[in-house]
């Protein structure tokens, strides 16, 4: 071989073992601590509350943290697994075998994140009250309940199929979108109207985003809190009172949900003080829908919305973590970035 | 010794590029309204046909097909075999939504591909092929995002998607195909007097043409791989069959549906591999 | 100026070779000036492949005009239906400049006055022999049975009638280069560009063609520039010779003229250098023998063999396909009656060559006096063909052996 290709070759190698022996051995030669693995399957208010739980995780106990990415199955079997350790919004009716996998201790639920959250069907505000800033006129006035929408087919028009108007859904697989399919048919709008299964949530608040711009009417599936519902002005449309086995055959409107925390089994063991902090992690809807709100408006990275919201609420602090602990953290918080 | 890399962030690019999708959202609406209902009446249009066929007599089409294409009447019956187990399992309707967008698809980029294929074999392509590589590789969400707020979800978007990259397969291939023609075929063909069109029609085509109908099958084996993609901007069909299964983690009925687009994969990729086949030959 | 036929005044081609190089008008000042070839190259990154050359062709002449590769020739060639466009000089073609004719002319011209031959025929292999023989017609815009007529004809004057329909790649090379005579001249051209036409055949094939060529020229008389680098086909073909040396021309004459007088060092030694790959080796015209046989004690077999081929000696080796020696009809005959042993009718005295790779000449002595075929031997003594003397002699004259394969 010439030469210099001996010379690239003896480059290329030291540029690898390089950076590998930096990486071998801490501080003092020890093993690297385990790190908690939290959960995040991809939607901006779980990922919020994963930065807020694994900074105090960080400077109140010293733990150190990882996200395992993946879409909410596959988050969901890897903490039935094991492979990961804390689910910081467990949207309850989202998942078939949710009460089965609890039952049977698969995995443990440490609280309740917050339960006052809303679903159902949205229409902007405009399309009932109308804007005179923005120059929009009402097209539905008499619009008030979801049965109300079988008098407005022509205002949500369906371009791919016309003479019919459309009628968002939910994400394809929720089992929130069976349900609303069964409202769909209960309220006989499939006589005039396509319900639409947009295929992911980035589609629908894309489809929501564009018609709110434009100022045309749109109708279909939403919840609270999402930063959309933070950053337009939805209205919920009303629906018959909730009762358990009528809502699962679409005739009323939406519980809340309960939006659990779920540990796995080899944290709950291992971690048993961090477990306590998470038992008493209570947040609400108007909470997370602030955290939503400083992401969007202020472009901030998950990180520092979490700071600022911590800085913002120290009755939080007070309520969730033992008075030790407690001061580590707004320690951490008040030294700048 | 170790070091961040000094950031400086994105300079505001994704702020102007979010307020550039806005201002044409609100201000173009109807340019790209009549954009929609131009790829709309095409898909439906291509759907009707269809839907109208009555499916014994797409399987008999398929059986000629297959003998045509493939001198054989065992590869024919198979694939039909194969077509009619998608309607035993109750996919049929869902089958022809999703041939239609692949097809509508397809056609666009035929359309699209083959005139850009040949303009990339006569200029200097070298500062577009990196258009291409980014056609294929950029994140489908990336830019149907933008994409659904300016078409609205749907099979309009889904079609858009699927060509974008679907079409570059065959825009290599033609223009590989072009360019590789045996130099003294061109220059003969020059030396007795034929125009830069001239050879292009009688030489470098009938030349390319195995290479080319290589890049027309790997095109529309690309757009059948799309279908899944396409059911997350909204369009119905087996797509929309796995994205469910999918998310109930529901394997069995997944794999059913994604099996069907395997046959419709296979049925697609036969037939054209025919016509691959027969353009090696001499006519 | 308009009864001139062809003229080439001052034809120069410059090449940018390498990086940078600087632009073809800068290095043609240089050259003008006197700047030697290697020095442009060497400093400036520009090769002068064609060196102001000018020559005339008239009305009906075969000119030649060979060189070693990298004399240029094929680029003057090119630069004559400006394949390669001219850096400097003018083409007259009956009294119009071809360097300044635009788009349309040119194509013109290319259809209807020009045609050319290549050295790796250049022919469309998606179309049949009478398509490509019509190509320059289609192009022309002549009607179907108009050109296929014409191309009837063409395919029978090169001798490939019966082969329309054929496919192109089922041809030989020497079919294939009549293919592209016959696409040349079916447009009637006025002047025939031939680039090395003949060099990729092999030798016999070759020497068919030039023939054949010679006979075409006497029917249809055609004005050709032909190139090579094969001394003989230029003497053979030319009525002038031109030989080329890095780019320019260094002298123009009858092959006579040439012979007589070559104008210096380099045109004499070129003419009397003899390429030897070229040249009819033993092996070309070797034939494998038909009656052998293999046992030492045969004398059946070898009756019989000679009897199967019709002919009336045989060849005997052993199992390693040594030569033993030769028997007659006569001897095997005695060998029957019991009047004779094997052995003694094995005639070892027999013409033998064991140097297949040399040209045919040096074994012309041996084929003159030779009672039979001359076994040619490797250098031990494995037989490996056996040469006629009617095939050496067939060598020698340039024509080709009866039963050989049709070229």
């Amino acid at each position: 071989m010439k030469k210099s290709s001996w010379l690239g070759m003896v480059l290329l190698v030291l540029l690898c073992v390089i950076p590998l022996l930096q990486g071998c051995g801490g501080k003092d030669g020890t093993t690297p601590a385990a790190k908690i693995v939290f959960c995040d399957a991809g939607w901006d208010s779980l990922r919020f509350h994963n930065a807020i739980a694994r900074f105090i995780a960080k400077y109140g106990y010293g733990l150190e943290s990882e996200e395992l990415k993946g879409s909410t199955p596959v988050t969901y079997t890897a903490l039935l697994r094991g492979d990961a350790d804390v689910y910081m919004e467990i949207w309850t009716d989202n998942l078939a075998t949710y009460a089965k996998d609890v039952e049977s201790g698969k995995f443990q639920v440490a609280g309740v994140n917050f339960a006052d959250n809303r679903q159902g069907i949205y229409v902007p505000r405009y399309v009932i009250e109308g804007d005179a800033k923005r120059g929009i006129a009402p097209s539905a006035p008499e619009l008030k309940t979801v049965a109300d929408l079988a008098k407005y087919p022509e205002v949500f028009k369906d371009e791919e199929n016309p003479g019919k108007g459309r009628i968002y859904g939910a994400i394809p697989g929720w089992a929130i979108d069976e349900i609303m399919y069964k409202k769909f048919k209960f309220y006989k709008l499939d006589k005039d109207f396509v319900y639409f299964r947009p295929g992911s949530d980035a589609v629908l608040n894309a489809a929501f985003t564009a018609a709110y711009d434009k100022g045309e009417p749109i109708a279909g599936y939403n919840w609270e809190p999402t930063w959309l519902s933070g950053k337009l002005d939805l209205v919920l449309l009303a629906d018959a009172p909730y009762e358990e086995k009528a809502f699962q055959e679409g005739k009323t409107a939406a519980p809340s949900v309960p939006v659990t925390i779920g540990v796995g089994k080899k944290a709950w063991q291992s971690y048993p003080d961090f477990v306590k902090f998470l038992q008493s992690y209570h947040t609400s809807s108007a909470l997370t829908a602030e955290g939503l709100v400083l992401l969007s408006e202020g472009k901030l990275s998950y990180d520092q919305a979490a700071r600022k919201f911590l800085q913002k609420h120290p009755e939080l602090l007070k309520k969730w973590l033992p008075e030790e602990k407690r001061a580590a953290v707004e320690k951490a918080l008040r030294e700048a970035k | 010794m170790t070091s961040t890399f000094p950031q400086v962030g994105d300079l505001g690019i994704a702020t102007q590029i979010d307020n550039f999708v806005y201002y044409l959202n609100v201000n173009f609406s109807s340019a790209f309204g009549l954009l929609k209902t131009i790829l709309l009446a095409y898909v439906n249009f291509l759907q009707g046909i269809l839907s109208f066929l009555p499916w014994w007599l797409l399987l008999l089409l398929i059986i000629v097909a297959g003998k045509k294409l493939r001198k054989s009447w065992c590869q024919g019956l198979v694939l039909a075999f194969l077509v009619s187990l998608i309607g035993v399992v109750g996919y049929w309707q869902m089958m022809n939504e999703t041939l239609a967008i692949v097809l509508a698809a397809v056609t666009i980029s035929l359309l699209l591909g083959f005139p850009v294929g040949i303009l990339f074999s006569i200029i200097d392509d070298k500062y577009f092929l990196p258009v291409l590589d980014a056609m294929q590789t950029m994140p489908t969400f990336v830019y149907m995002i933008p994409a659904v707020m300016l078409l609205g979800p749907g099979k309009v978007p889904a079609v858009l998607a699927t060509v974008v990259y679907a079409v570059v397969p065959l825009i290599r291939l033609t223009s590989h195909g072009l360019r590789n023609v045996d130099a003294a075929m061109i220059e003969a063909a020059q030396a007795f007097g034929s125009s830069r069109w001239q050879v292009l029609w009688k030489v470098q085509l009938p030349q390319a043409r195995s290479t080319i109908m290589t890049g027309v099958n790997q095109t529309l084996l690309m757009a059948v791989a799309m279908v899944v993609t396409c059911s997350m901007i909204g369009a119905n069909g087996l797509g929309m069959e796995v994205l469910i299964a999918i998310n109930r983690t529901e394997s069995g009925r997944g794999l059913i549906a994604g099996l069907c687009i395997v046959i419709i994969a296979v049925l697609l990729d036969r037939l054209t591999q025919g016509l691959v086949v027969q353009g090696g030959k001499r006519t | 100026m308009k009864d001139v036929f062809f003229r080439v005044e001052g034809l120069t081609k410059l090449f940018p070779v390498g990086f940078p190089s600087c632009p073809t008008k800068e290095a043609l000042q240089y050259l003008q000036a006197g700047m030697s070839r290697t020095e442009l190259k060497e400093k400036h990154n520009v090769l002068a492949a064609v060196q102001d050359v000018s020559f005339e062709l008239k009305q009906g002449e075969c000119l030649t005009l060979i060189g070693l590769s990298g004399s240029g020739k094929s680029t003057i060639l090119r630069c004559l239906n400006r394949l390669q466009e001219p850096t400097a000089g003018k083409i007259y073609f009956q009294g119009e400049d071809v360097t300044a004719y635009n788009k349309q002319a040119l194509l013109n011209f290319r259809q209807k006055h020009v045609a050319m031959v290549f050295q790796n025929f250049g022919l469309m292999t998606h179309r049949s022999v009478l398509d490509n023989v019509c190509y320059g017609l289609e192009i022309q815009g002549m009607s179907l049975q108009d050109r296929y007529d014409k191309g009837r004809s063409m395919l029978e004057l090169v001798g490939l009638t019966g082969w329309e329909k054929e496919d192109v790649n089922r041809l030989s090379g020497g079919m294939k280069q009549r293919v592209g005579l016959a696409r040349a001249l079916a447009c009637d051209p006025d002047i025939l560009l031939m680039d090395e036409a003949f060099s990729a055949l092999d030798p016999l094939v070759r020497n068919d063609l030039q023939f054949e060529l010679l006979c075409i020229q006497q029917k249809v008389g055609k004005s050709i520039i032909f190139i090579t680098h094969d001394i003989d086909e230029a003497f053979k073909l030319g009525n002038r010779v031109g030989i080329l040396k890095d780019g320019k021309l260094i002298q123009l004459a009858t092959p006579e003229e040439m012979l007589a007088k070559p104008k210096d060092a380099y045109v004499s030694k070129f003419i009397n250098s003899v390429d030897s790959s070229k040249v009819v080796s033993i092996t070309n015209i070797m034939e494998k023998p038909a009656a052998l046989v293999r046992v030492a004690e045969g004398a059946h077999l070898a009756l019989n063999s000679m009897r199967i081929n019709g002919v009336s000696s045989a060849y005997v080796v052993d199992d390693k396909m040594q030569l033993l020696g030769l028997v007659t009809l006569d001897g095997v005959l005695q060998v029957l009656d019991n009047k004779q042993s094997f052995a003694n009718i094995l005639i070892e005295e027999i013409p033998v060559t064991d140097t297949p790779d040399q040209p045919v000449r040096s074994i012309m002595n041996l084929a003159v006096h030779a009672k039979y075929p001359i076994a040619v031997t490797d250098k031990y003594n494995h037989l490996r063909g056996i040469v006629t003397k009617a095939a050496v002699l067939g060598a020698l004259c340039g024509k080709q052996q009866d039963g050989e394969s049709t070229s």
